[in-house]
């Protein structure tokens, strides 16, 4: 499979690959936002034929929760493989070729999961080295807790 | 302001009450700004500008079209004021009017030239509109009143770029770089800036330039892209011819060695490439083996050297290839091969490959011996992968052979009971397909792919209602239904595939009404662009912004909506052709399963309507132009009030206009716009369409419908009309079909030429109908399409049977029971009382699963 740095025209391909994998979707204008602001941040992985298998859609945290001098830190928004294009390593292929650290000094990378989400947890856990930070209390809509995860950068 | 016209003139108190109203409405007091309004008004009733204002605060108090009145009735009072006319176009801008929008900031500007947020305002209006020469007149004046403000700059320089005048564009870019001094490390908004400009000297041209720029800039560290830096640097080099080029490939396949693209620069610098008829194949494939040794955790090489070998190379490459993909168990590793079958011999050898692997595997698996370092589940994977390999050349038998024997080995594994549901599905069986795919699902409740496959499954086979069950399983628990949570987020595998399904079943409301939802996800996104006009240029993200526009203006190229304009349009045509399908109901009876999926389906929506209806009026929203977009109440959820509108074809011509530029490959588009035109008479549009059709595809079996139709409706307009047509017409009806032919003989003539192509067929036999042609022959020939030598498959034996129901043909049944028997597999050639049974049977067990709760995600 092809990997390569998100082009704009593959924005409906990403949108299409979220909606049919997970549970958290998000409008075009959203998949926009990240495109305008983080141009180089996102990846996605194809095949022969040029369909989106699998995508990271990444940006830079800006809310500096961590006080006045938090480190630049990235953070994943969404990451997913189609199900028939599991075992080849996409999703690592794909978080590695991410200019955090390039591109904005990012020290480490978090993202969010539904505790619910097993095969997810594992994912990020097992296979891309994430490691539990927190639980956040009711941070979906319909009220199931988030785990926070994070993975560090520094070399 | 010494010159204020006497009627807008308002003493000292009122004066400043008016400056009041202007802060109270940017801060959003809403309440405040109303009294205020009204306190003026008292006194001033006539006052133009703070009617206007009154009624801009009323619209963002939900009192919508009170406060439309109102600024139409502000701005008839005070013609010459700019605060009218901004607020009349901020209305505008809220409904997506631009054009109107623009027209209103023009007037404002006219009166208050130098008006900032106006100027701003009217720039981001001129790029949606792709005004682009007036664009660049509006950022020289903004640069004019801030030329201190480095975004000035650049926005004058894109819009100089948009415009097409690249060298005044760099020009601007020059200017405003040497006037900077202390730029900060890591400044990502300058290193955007500079990687736009280098891509602007590329674009002139200019590449010995811009490579210096890109290496001055990427040494100092102001620009700290790196992966843009290396493969702009490379792309520049090998355009250049320099001897640097090759490393910098290089150095970009280190960095990423999957990137399809570095492979075909590091190839094509070498003067080599991917085309396997290329002379240089060898010295390619040498390359590929060179790059592959020296990273070896890199796939793509390996699969590249796939593509351009041959013969006994070939297969010396493909059998560690596909048995170390069988070994690891990777689902994808078929269609990861797949592009390769177009060889037909490279086809003939995975297949001895994958044969001789399982012979190997089956034995291992069957020993059971320890010493084996085979894994049990090779073998099944290699059942897998040669399932999938016999499906794809057709043999039906024999995949489903190879799944049950995988099935057997292992139950459990998602992948085999979905790919016996794609077996099943290309054989014609839908439900059997939907079955597998909700056996698939059951194995795991918590994967959505798993899910909206399933779902999809049900759409193909007709059972809406069912599909929708299971898509709520992952939808958000408090939209109205799961249908309306899909399409807010622009779901349009979920729009298309219900609308087909209503479509197939002849609900045109509904079907009509997700098409056209489709094509509002396209308008969304058209929308979408507007706030980066200032955005992306407040960010410097220039290079990217550019290409959103060049997408934004191809976006309805996408094949959903193709797909959705092409088949509303026909709807559009039918029931403009009869209008009285728009008002027949379906009614047909619902199997028990099907009773008790609605119910349940319309008991949550009822449910979680009363929830949303308590929420609402206290969800916050970020949204600055709340009530300046039109409610969005949807008062025709079945679609019914659509279809019967009062202007069909006007709509349909509509949709299609933009697929005339962007799809203009497309020989049904052509054919479509062909419908819409000759019914509204437009007889050149419909003339152009047809000839640009048959450039694309002389023989085209609807066009040669449309070619004797068209003949008829031009030789048949009355004397005075056909005068006024323009000769342009007539002569093109004769190139489409030569006036010493009559309509009959051009028919046979057709048909003798294609006599085995079952569309072809069709088409002569609806041509036969249309010139009255006796039942009996019109029949006949329809039966011919069940020739030994027709290539018959199951699509077109539907179309044709529907076309023997159109024409209320005694002979319809025949027809299906002999597809019946041509098709065993089939489910499309069912009666209404086998479909019932079956799709009982595929439903029941799902559905009775779902009132567990453990099933819910």
């Amino acid at each position: 499979m092809n990997i390569r740095p998100m082009r704009i025209d593959d924005l409906p391909g990403m949108q299409a690959c979220n909606l049919q994998n997970l549970p958290e979707n998000y409008t075009m204008r959203y998949y926009l936002y990240h495109a305008m602001t983080w141009p180089s941040l996102s990846y996605v992985a194809e095949d022969h034929k040029g369909r989106i298998v699998g995508y990271i859609l990444a940006k830079m945290d800006e809310d500096a929760d961590a006080g006045e001098n938090a480190e630049p830190h990235g953070h994943v928004t969404s990451i997913s493989i189609l199900r028939s294009y599991r075992r080849l390593g996409l999703a690592k292929k794909l978080m590695v070729q991410s200019p955090m650290v390039a591109i904005y000094r990012a020290s480490y990378v978090s993202l969010h999961v539904r505790k619910s989400n097993r095969a997810a947890l594992g994912l990020y856990r097992d296979t891309l080295g994430f490691t539990l930070q927190d639980t956040e209390k009711k941070y979906y809509a319909d009220g199931e807790d988030a785990y926070a995860m994070r993975l560090s950068l520094k070399q | 302001m010494s010159n204020i016209p006497a009627k807008r003139a308002l003493p000292l108190k009122e004066s400043g009450l008016f400056k009041e109203l202007l802060t109270l409405y940017e801060t959003r007091q809403l309440k405040k700004g109303l009294k205020t309004a009204d306190q003026i008004l008292k006194k001033f009733p006539e006052h133009g500008e703070t009617t206007c204002m009154k009624g801009l605060v009323l619209t963002h108090m939900g009192r919508r079209e009170e406060g439309i009145e109102l600024v139409r009735k502000g701005v008839r009072l005070d013609l010459t004021s700019h605060i009218c006319w901004h607020v009349y176009g901020l209305i505008h801008k809220g409904e997506k009017n631009y054009e109107e929008a623009l027209k209103c900031y023009t007037q404002a500007l006219r009166f208050d030239k130098e008006n900032l947020n106006i100027l701003r305002d009217a720039a981001q209006l001129q790029t949606q509109l792709r005004i682009y020469d007036a664009l660049v007149e509006t950022r020289h004046t903004l640069l004019k009143l801030r030329p201190a403000m480095r975004q000035h700059w650049i926005a004058l320089a894109v819009a100089y770029h948009l415009d097409g005048n690249l060298t005044e564009a760099n020009k601007v870019l020059d200017h405003y770089e040497s006037t900077l001094k202390n730029v900060p490390d890591y400044d990502v908004e300058h290193s955007e800036t500079l990687l736009y400009h280098v891509r602007l000297l590329e674009d002139l041209g200019k590449f010995s330039e811009a490579l210096a720029m890109l290496d001055v800039n990427a040494k100092s560290r102001a620009i700290v892209d790196r992966t843009s830096i290396m493969e702009i640097r490379a792309r520049l080099l090998s355009k250049l011819g320099s001897e640097e080029a090759k490393h910098a490939w290089r150095v970009l396949l280190d960095h990423n060695p999957e990137c399809y693209e570095y492979y075909r620069g590091y190839l094509s610098n070498l003067g080599l490439s991917l085309d396997a008829t290329d002379a240089s194949v060898p010295q390619a494939l040498a390359v590929l083996e060179e790059l592959s040794m020296r990273i070896p955790r890199a796939t793509t090489p390996r699969r590249l050297a796939l593509t351009i070998a041959s013969g006994d190379h070939f297969k010396q490459l493909v059998t560690p290839y596909l048995l170390s993909g069988l070994k690891k168990g990777i689902p994808s590793l078929f269609s990861d091969i797949k592009g390769l079958y177009q060889d037909q011999s490279k086809q003939q050898i995975i297949e001895e490959v994958s044969l001789t692997a399982l012979d190997t595997f089956k034995t291992a698996s069957d020993s059971a011996s320890t010493s084996s370092d085979v894994e049990p589940t090779t073998y099944l994977w290699t059942l897998y992968f040669l399932a999938q390999h016999h499906s794809y050349v057709g043999r039906h038998a024999q995949a489903l052979e190879m799944l049950n024997l995988a099935l057997e080995h292992t139950p459990t594994l998602p992948d085999l009971h979905m790919f016996k549901g794609r077996v099943l599905k290309r054989a014609g069986d839908l439900y059997g397909g939907a079955r597998c795919l909700e056996d698939a699902r059951l194995l795991d409740g918590q994967d959505r792919y798993l899910n909206t496959k399933s779902a999809k499954y049900r759409l193909r086979a007709g059972m809406i209602e069912e599909a929708n069950v299971l898509l709520g399983m992952f939808t958000k628990k408090d939209a109205p239904s799961p249908g309306a949570d899909l399409e807010d987020m622009q779901s349009l595998l979920y729009l298309v595939e219900e609308a087909d399904a209503h479509n197939r079943s002849g609900n045109l409301g509904p079907a009509l009404k997700k098409y056209m939802g489709v094509s509002k996800v396209f308008d969304e996104i058209e929308d979408d662009q507007y706030d980066f006009h200032g955005y992306s240029l407040r960010k410097s993200t220039i290079n990217i912004y550019l290409n959103l526009l060049t997408w934004e203006d191809r976006l309805r190229s996408h094949p959903a909506y193709v797909k959705a304009a092409l088949s509303a349009s026909r709807i559009f045509v039918a029931v403009h052709d009869d209008p009285s399908i728009a008002t027949v109901t379906v009614t047909k009876q619902l199997t028990d399963a099907e009773k008790k999926a609605k119910k349940k389906a319309k008991k949550a929506a009822q449910k979680v309507q009363e929830d949303t209806n308590k929420k609402t009026t206290t969800t916050p929203s970020n949204n600055e132009d709340k009530g300046l977009e039109p409610p969005t109440k949807d008062d025709d959820p079945d679609g019914s009030k659509l279809l019967q509108c009062t202007d069909p074809l006007e709509r349909a011509a509509k949709l299609l206009k933009p697929l005339a530029t962007l799809a203009e490959s497309d020989i049904e588009v052509w054919i479509a716009i062909y419908d819409v035109s000759s019914r509204r008479k437009k007889y050149l549009q419909a003339a152009k369409a047809l000839t640009r059709a048959a450039a694309i595809d002389a023989e085209h079996p609807e066009l040669h419908v449309r070619r004797v139709e068209f003949r008829q409706i031009v030789s048949s307009l009355p004397a005075p009309a056909q005068a006024a047509v323009a000769p342009i017409v007539t002569e093109a009806a004769a190139r489409l079909l030569p006036d010493e032919l009559s309509a009959l003989t051009f028919n046979s003539q057709y048909l003798q030429r294609r006599s085995t192509d079952p569309r072809a067929i069709l088409a002569v036999a609806k041509v036969m109908a249309k010139l009255q042609v006796p039942r009996d022959q019109v029949e006949g020939t329809v039966f011919t399409a069940l020739n030994a030598d027709a290539v018959l498959d199951i699509e077109s034996a539907r179309m044709i049977l529907a076309f023997l129901g159109a024409v209320k043909s005694t002979r319809a049944e025949e027809f299906r029971t002999r597809c019946g028997e041509r098709f065993p597999l089939s489910t499309v050639f069912k009666t209404l009382v086998e479909l019932d049974e079956l799709r009982r049977l595929t439903i029941a067990a799902p559905l009775a699963d779902l009132d567990k709760p453990e099933d819910c995600p």
